[in-house]
């Protein structure tokens, strides 16, 4: 088997004239063109990205992020397209500085996909995703206080001891897993943590579709 | 020993006679030895199977190995039909409060089978989401190692686990009685539950930064 022909993505000269300085810079990298797009307008390009006509990356097929172990070196967020009638991929990255906020639009108005694949974003790597119905944790539990797991200042066996991990896990209530409209109208309401009661008593995600 | 019906027991035993007197709808037996060997002969399992344990626990309830032998008849996928349950493969933390609800819930007397390395001690998973033994959050009658252990492996575990039902008596206290220590909800004490978290092995050269 042969290495991929680094094939430049036919989307990057439409997308450097559409949005210029945005698309910070482009690479090639065994075969997958990866754009690098500025914070600020990531929403629009992906957005232009899905509906733009001969674009049409219609499939969402990953979100993630990446922490690189050199500290001086910025968080990125990682959003794998696909274009199922194309048959085609692309990569687009944003990257948010360590001392910045991290926080990045999201893209649950594009993809309804992009729902839990941010929420485990949030979830290991503490990326605030604005704009998300219902952005709290997905696979560790809701009143999970180590931090985030992914990320390289968090060792391996986390924070706690193992007896207060245990005992903050068996404190755990287990029916507390559910979705905001679930847990509005079950018995653990009032084990949720306060702002969680206060998103609740907002209305946050008020509405499926 | 055991079961004893003494009309089958003393025929022949005098060569050429039978022992007539004695009825033989009637037996002779131990509380203790009937209590036990009711209850060790129908084991009821809860299964918890979390992970690849559970394929080989499948494999062992299923005909070629088939649990049913050994009074296993029915799973119990209801704790409070249950005798016994089985962890079979990895618990992270996020489960530790619905073990231990399943186990709340199951009445006595009960036992319960730790299946496979990961429940047994956290296995491979010496990090941060993975209970590191279930032994710390229910009490374990049996532990079976393997990764995950065979069949044969878990038969073996629950011929221990009956092997030890037997042994019980009704002078001891056989049944649990459990309390969480203190007010912080553990039921072992906290420098216990770190002891048994230690980590071994390989893990031992990555050191917990605080």
């Amino acid at each position: 088997m042969t290495a991929r022909a680094p094939v430049l993505s036919p989307s990057v000269t439409p997308l450097r004239a559409e949005f210029g300085a945005a698309i910070t810079r482009h690479v090639v990298s065994c075969g997958d063109t990866i754009v690098h797009v500025d914070r600020e307008r990531a929403h629009d390009v992906l957005a232009w990205l899905k509906d733009a006509p001969g674009q049409e990356f219609n499939y969402l097929t990953d979100i993630t992020a990446v922490e690189y172990r050199d500290p001086e070196r910025p968080l990125q967020v990682v959003w794998q397209l696909r274009s199922l009638g194309r048959k085609a991929d692309l990569r687009v990255k944003v990257e948010l500085d360590q001392a910045g906020p991290l926080e990045v639009r999201s893209v649950w108005d594009l993809w309804r996909g992009a729902d839990w694949l941010e929420r485990e974003v949030y979830d290991m790597f503490g990326i605030v995703f604005a704009g998300h119905p219902d952005l709290r944790r997905i696979l560790m539990w809701e009143t999970y206080a180590e931090g985030y797991p992914l990320r390289k200042n968090f060792p391996l066996r986390g924070h706690f001891s193992r007896s207060e991990q245990t005992r903050q896990a068996l404190a755990a209530n287990p029916e507390a897993h559910y979705s905001l409209e679930e847990l509005s109208i079950a018995e653990a309401y009032q084990e949720l943590p306060a702002d969680m009661r206060a998103r609740l008593a907002r209305g946050e995600r008020g509405f499926l579709k | 020993m055991g079961l004893t019906n003494p009309a089958t027991e003393y025929r022949g035993a005098d060569s050429g006679t039978t022992v007539t007197s004695v009825s033989p709808n009637w037996v002779t037996t131990r509380l203790d030895f009937l209590t036990n060997w009711a209850r060790s002969n129908s084991l009821w399992p809860m299964p918890f199977g979390t992970a690849c344990c559970a394929i080989e626990y499948m494999a062992t309830a299923a005909s070629r190995f088939d649990i049913a032998r050994f009074g296993m008849e029915r799973q119990s996928f209801s704790p409070r039909q249950a005798d016994v349950l089985i962890c079979a493969g990895r618990l992270p933390f996020k489960l530790a409060p619905v073990i231990r609800r399943i186990w709340d819930q199951m009445p006595q007397p009960k036992w319960s089978i730790s299946m496979g390395a990961c429940a047994s001690t956290g296995g491979i998973f010496d990090n941060y989401s993975m209970v590191q033994g279930i032994d710390t959050i229910i009490p374990v009658d049996v532990y079976v190692p393997g990764c995950p252990p065979r069949p044969e492996g878990l038969i073996y575990g629950i011929r221990l686990l009956q092997k030890k039902i037997m042994g019980e008596s009704i002078d001891n206290d056989m049944l649990r009685e459990e309390h969480p220590v203190g007010p912080s909800g553990l039921f072992l004490p906290a420098e216990r539950v770190d002891e048994l978290s230690e980590p071994f092995g390989n893990s031992v050269s990555q050191t917990r930064s605080t």
